[in-house]
């Protein structure tokens, strides 16, 4: 085993070992991956002339960078030559090129973040849009955590190439080049000294960059880790206690807690290692140039101060960026990994299909068809079956309640009716024709959705009844409010219908959210109503005024309902009776009682129901 | 803090001898040069050499100032750390109505970060930069004071320059983050109602919200990455003045034989090894500010005061299982939740709690096992008050199963041993499978990839409504306290798998007493005694018999679970198909 060849603190348990093998891994990623390059290039591409100049911008640096040790070192010769009005102009090159560099840095640093900031801006709005044609089955398995992930934290991860400079590397790698090829135009045996320090760091550099490499990833999953653990203590705060399990819990953080110590201390000395070997070894160069400089003197050759003060500069310019290749190495890969899970996810198979062509569509229904299912099973997850072999028709006009128990399939009839998902067998036709052969977005403009929980959004009442368009028609609100007997309720808020909704509709009564949502409908004036009425008990005074709501909007329009209330259920023209996922009853409130089936045992278990909910009932 | 001093002073110590040698590095290069250019330049190796050694030493202080001092800035972090989390456990539901895990977490993560700067970066920097200050301004002090002063100008300059950056980084960094919260809140809502987005169509207008979202976070981006790209060339700038100033003015008196090279030189070193502290003093001023700003946040989590505190008395040996409570009221602000309620259970009796949604079930069952501030001289454990006891005690004698089936993100066998010492151990494995037989989710929990060991939650595998349910029954069945209270373990499992559950719970209240709240009557017909709570009052108490009998809300529960039976008994393949064609029948 591999415990035995790696002494621990601790023999760890089979599930300690499972924890973290799952925690650990997909930690490794590839570095770089040309692959995962090329499919982020079209998203660069329209942004492409920021880049390039800020590419170019960064070979014109390490050109600056390249004379400025030269003029510095010409300042010192005019010196010694005691060339007064010569050292002027040079002190006022000098200062030039200096501010000549730290505008083109600017230049160069911000026009970089805008290509990259707007790539990824176009990233994410490709990610989002990708999302909106996902199939609903996806999302019935998928955290909605791991995918807003997708879209922010990896999209992020990807950034970090153009925000932290990773890319400067290139410029970087020039500045170098230029570096070492002018100091051996200028001294090729002094550069040969000057650099005799350089296996020497190479070989830290080396040393350190592998093992800081990997205590950087090991800090990345113990912070992921540690603030998971975290959180969930704060979440699951109430069963920790009510187990009383503060000491264990206490202590198995404390082994996370100081392993994320144990990883940043590591890291913390390898930076420091680092940090002070580039720090240090520009001194030592200049030691060895000193003592060069001293011996060629003795030996009589000629060589100036100056030299030895450009040499210095450039010294001390090649290490700095050698300084940051850990930390965008790590950048580097974090990108790669984001990239990596978005492309994963826009690589999902499962998007909502086109419409199909008029041959392959199914057989068209009569013209006065409103919506027909024909033959259709249905399930959510395989195995269990939702609706098995249903058949149903409602005519243009008609009024429809579908009644069953929960998880009878009522539902799942207008899921399927909107195609949020599709039938495993048989044909759905919503106005004669075949679900399939719509678009989407044009099957769905035919029906006006009520649901169960009224969905409002934060903004205002009219906004929310004018949901559906783009520039709210405030005279069409009002009349849609007017025809559900709404109209002057909500203009007795003091902003009328400009009274602001907060999230989740949290500043209105249940029966003012309901009302909204049928104004809602009402305005939306299309021709099918699809309507899953609330559970919740209501006031029979608020019940009374919906139920006028209700026929105000189901009027002129085909209705399908999964009706709750009995007042609803005999509004109906006709009741159509769920059970176990069949359509096992129809007919109208009277004949489906006398006939003592599912319906009357409905009937009875609703009328229970609303014994044990009314307290005036049940203390009697 | 006070426990990490001696850390500290030993990384002052090193940066002393850090700086020191810096000094001294400087000086022999003065000796250098002025040898090289003068009569002796043989002397100038020896010189070298001595620069060397000084390196070798200015290297190893280098490195051990860092590892002091930022190890002891991430032990006061792991402090801290282990602090919170200790007080997190003793607060209360009040505090945690008061501030979110969101926020909490926010706490933890950026306000200690900030800490953790304040003690590790911030202290080495001002520490640094008084050593780097003495020890530069000595060798430039010497050489020149005029020159001094003249490469002086910019110095104040840039520590203002620096600080008002790292200001300005600060809060826009913030407003950034800030952006960042506002886009992935439009995702999360997008993707939550995914459903009625498609529904109703609104496909465009969720467009148009997620491209408004996304062009804030873009311009909050990029005015950070404005001052990003800002500082460094304004203090390069500003620093570069500085040193060219020197350069014109010292080559000046270099003209002038006022200085010697070596002068020159060593004066040059010496400036640049202050420039960077002088950037750090900067950005650790504000980074104190900051650092003191995060630990005021993090106080007020440590200040919160728990309203539920272990009670004066000794633990007793042990507590029998007898329940007894007298005259609860317990209110949320002004609302009653419970009130006047009184009953008492005998050891190894079973007694249920129905009652419809909000009639303050749970709320006495957590006053039980003082999960709430419960009132003094209300609940009383085998005799004892549960006031007077250590917490710890009360709450081993009392196990509350809560209604919310909370798992961690571990693994199967840990989430069912949740409350066993060892969970790892082939007796508690035994224990543990076992308790998954009962909760009936055994073979569930075989069928995952793998078995117990499967780790369980948002990045594992995703357990239904139910299987989350019956592996948190399994958690409480496997506990064995004295006295099990269990808050509606059912709600999510269907009618077979509930009457093995309720077998299961039959078992268990052989050996303990058992507190079942439920509001089904299933269930609370297998308890010795039932009560019934509404509006926070007890309105009904008696056997599964009586209380039918009595038709209360009681026997109305009956009657609804035994329409709903009627209903589900229906074969539905026994039954003949509709009436009729339904297409035809539109009457």
């Amino acid at each position: 085993m591999t415990a035995a060849t790696k002494p621990k603190k601790k023999e760890e348990t089979r599930a300690e070992q499972k924890l973290r093998a799952f925690h650990e891994e997909g930690a490794f990623t590839k570095t770089y991956d040309a692959s995962l390059v090329r499919r982020l290039l079209p998203f660069v591409r329209p942004h492409g002339k920021y880049v390039v100049l800020s590419l170019s911008m960064l070979i014109l640096l390490a050109g600056t960078s390249l004379v400025r040790p030269v003029l510095m070192g010409d300042v010192v010769a005019k010196a010694a030559a005691k060339d007064s009005s010569a050292l002027l102009f040079d002190g006022v090159a000098l200062a030039a090129l200096v501010i000549v560099a730290q505008v083109f840095g600017f230049i160069q640093m911000y026009t970089m973040q805008i290509g990259g900031a707007r790539a990824m801006a176009d990233l994410r709005a490709t990610v989002f849009a990708f999302l909106q044609k996902l199939e609903l089955r996806y999302y019935d398995r998928t955290p909605v955590g791991r995918l807003v992930t997708r879209a922010t934290n990896d999209v992020d991860a990807v950034g970090e190439l153009f925000a932290s400079g990773v890319l400067n590397a290139i410029g970087d790698l020039v500045a170098l080049v230029g570096i070492v090829i002018m100091m051996l135009v200028l001294d090729w045996q002094l550069s040969l000294i000057a650099f005799a320090a350089m296996p020497v760091v190479g070989l830290i550099v080396n040393f350190v960059r592998r093992r800081s490499r990997e205590a950087f990833r090991d800090i990345r999953t113990k912070t992921a880790r540690l603030n998971a653990f975290l959180n969930e203590q704060v979440s699951g705060i109430a069963v920790v206690q009510a187990y009383a399990r503060e000491a264990a819990m206490a202590k198995e953080f404390d082994e996370i807690n100081d392993s994320y110590r144990d990883a940043n201390k590591r890291s913390i000395f390898y930076e420091a290692i680092l940090d002070a070997a580039i720090e240090m070894v520009g001194t030592v160069c200049i030691a060895c140039i000193l003592w060069w400089a001293g011996f060629q003197k003795v030996g009589n050759h000629a060589l100036s101060f100056a030299l030895v003060v450009t040499f210095t500069q450039y010294i001390k310019q090649f290490f700095e960026p050698i300084s940051l290749l850990a930390q965008r190495y790590t950048i580097l890969q974090s990108a790669m990994s984001g990239a990596e899970r978005i492309f994963q996810l826009l690589d999902e198979k499962e998007i909502d299909p086109e419409p199909v062509a008029a041959d392959e569509a199914g057989p068209e229904g009569p013209n006065d068809e409103a919506l027909a299912l024909v033959d259709v099973d249905f399930e959510y997850k395989p195995g269990v079956p939702v609706l098995r072999d249903v058949s149903l028709t409602v005519k243009r006009g008609e009024k429809v309640a579908l009644v069953g128990a929960t998880g009878a399939g009522k539902t799942t009839i207008t899921a399927l009716a909107l195609r949020l998902y599709e039938a495993n067998r048989g044909l759905v036709r919503v106005l004669g024709k075949d679900v399939r052969s719509y678009d989407r977005h044009g099957l769905r403009e035919n029906f006006s959705v009520v649901p169960q929980d009224v969905f409002l959004f934060t903004g205002t009442v009219l906004s929310n009844v004018a949901m559906s368009d783009p520039k709210p028609d405030r005279r069409k609100a009002e009349r849609a409010l007017e025809r559900v007997g709404a109209l002057e309720m909500f203009l007795r808020r003091p902003e009328g219908l400009d009274a602001p909704v907060d999230e989740r509709g949290a500043n209105f009564s249940a029966g003012e959210r309901q009302l909204l949502a049928f104004a809602r409908a009402v305005y939306r004036d299309a021709p099918i109503l699809v309507l899953d009425e609330a559970t919740a008990s209501i006031d029979s005074d608020t019940e009374s005024r919906l139920q006028l709501a209700l026929e105000a909007v189901m009027e002129g329009r085909t209705a399908i309902v999964i009706a709750h209330r009995l007042s609803t259920i005999r509004a109906a023209d006709r009741i159509v009776v769920f059970h176990k996922g069949r359509v096992v009853e129809t007919g109208t409130h009277e004949t489906l009682l006398a006939k003592d089936g599912v319906y009357a045992r409905l009937h009875r278990l609703q009328f229970a129901q609303k014994r044990v909910e009314e307290p005036t009932l049940a203390v009697g | 803090m006070r426990r990490h001093m001696p850390a500290y002073l030993k990384g002052a110590l090193v940066l002393g001898v850090f700086q020191l040698a810096m000094n001294r590095i400087d000086w022999w290069s003065k000796s250098a040069i002025d040898a090289i250019f003068g009569p002796h330049p043989e002397q100038a190796a020896q010189a070298a050499f001595v620069m060397l050694g000084l390196s070798a030493i200015a290297l190893f202080a280098r490195v051990s100032s860092r590892w002091y001092i930022f190890n002891a800035g991430r032990d006061v972090e792991y402090e801290l750390r282990t602090v919170l989390l200790h007080h997190l456990h003793t607060l209360g539901a009040a505090f945690y109505r008061k501030m979110s895990a969101g926020e909490i977490m926010s706490r933890q993560g950026g306000d200690l970060l900030q800490v953790r700067l304040l003690f590790g970066f911030g202290i080495l920097n001002i520490t640094n930069v008084v050593f780097a200050f003495a020890s530069a301004l000595q060798v430039m002090a010497k050489i020149s004071p005029s020159l001094t002063l003249a490469s002086f100008v910019t110095l104040p300059l840039l520590i203002g320059v620096t600080r008002s950056f790292s200001r300005g980084l600060f809060s826009r960094t913030r407003a950034n983050q800030e952006a960042l919260g506002r886009l992935s809140d439009v995702l999360q809502k997008n993707l939550a109602g995914v459903r009625v987005v498609r529904s109703f169509a609104l496909e465009t207008r969720e467009m148009w919200r997620f491209q408004e979202a996304n062009k804030s976070y873009l311009d909050a981006s990029l005015s950070l990455a404005r001052l990003r790209g800002l500082m460094g060339p304004m203090v390069g700038a500003t620093s570069a003045v500085g040193v060219l100033v020197f350069f014109w003015y010292g080559a000046t008196k270099l003209l002038s034989g006022e200085i010697s090279a070596g002068s020159f030189f060593a004066f040059w070193l010496a400036l640049g090894r202050m420039t960077w502290p002088m950037v750090a003093l900067g950005f650790s001023i504000s980074i104190i500010q900051r650092g003191r700003a995060g630990y005021a946040r993090l106080k007020e989590i440590l200040d919160a005061v728990p309203e539920v505190t272990d009670g004066p008395a000794e633990a007793p040996a042990s507590l029998e299982g007898t329940v007894k409570v007298s005259h609860l009221t317990f209110a949320h602000g002004a609302r009653k939740v419970l009130d006047d309620v009184s009953f008492e259970v005998e050891k190894g009796r079973s007694l249920a709690i129905l009652g419809r949604t909000g009639s303050g079930k749970s709320t006495l069952a957590m006053c039980l096992a003082r999960l709430l501030p419960t009132p003094a001289g209300t609940v009383f454990v085998g005799g004892h008050e549960v006031c007077s006891l250590p917490l710890g005690a009360v709450r081993k004698t009392i196990g509350y199963a809560q209604q919310d089936a909370f798992l961690f993100s571990t693994t199967v066998s840990r989430n069912i041993g949740f409350a066993l010492e060892n969970p790892d151990n082939e007796e508690a494995m035994a224990q543990i499978r076992e308790a998954a037989g009962e909760a009936q989710v055994l073979a569930e929990a075989l069928a995952l990839p793998e078995q117990f060991d499967t780790v369980v939650g948002e990045r594992g595998v995703q357990l239904s409504g139910g299987q989350k349910q019956r592996i948190a029954l399994a958690r409480a069945l496997s506990w064995e306290p004295k006295i099990l209270v269990l808050d509606d373990p059912l709600s999510a499992v269907d009618a077979k798998t509930e009457a093995a559950i309720l077998d299961a719970i039959e078992r268990q209240a052989k050996e303990r007493t058992v507190l079942l709240i439920t509001h089904r009557v299933a269930a609370a017909a297998r308890c010795d005694q039932a009560i019934v709570l509404d509006q926070g009052k007890i309105v009904e108490r008696g056997t599964h018999q009586e209380l039918v009998r009595a038709g209360g809300i009681y026997a109305a529960f009956a009657e609804e679970q035994s329409a709903k039976s009627a209903l589900e008994e229906i074969d539905i393949d026994s039954l003949p198909p509709p009436s009729g064609d339904v297409q035809a029948e539109a009457s």
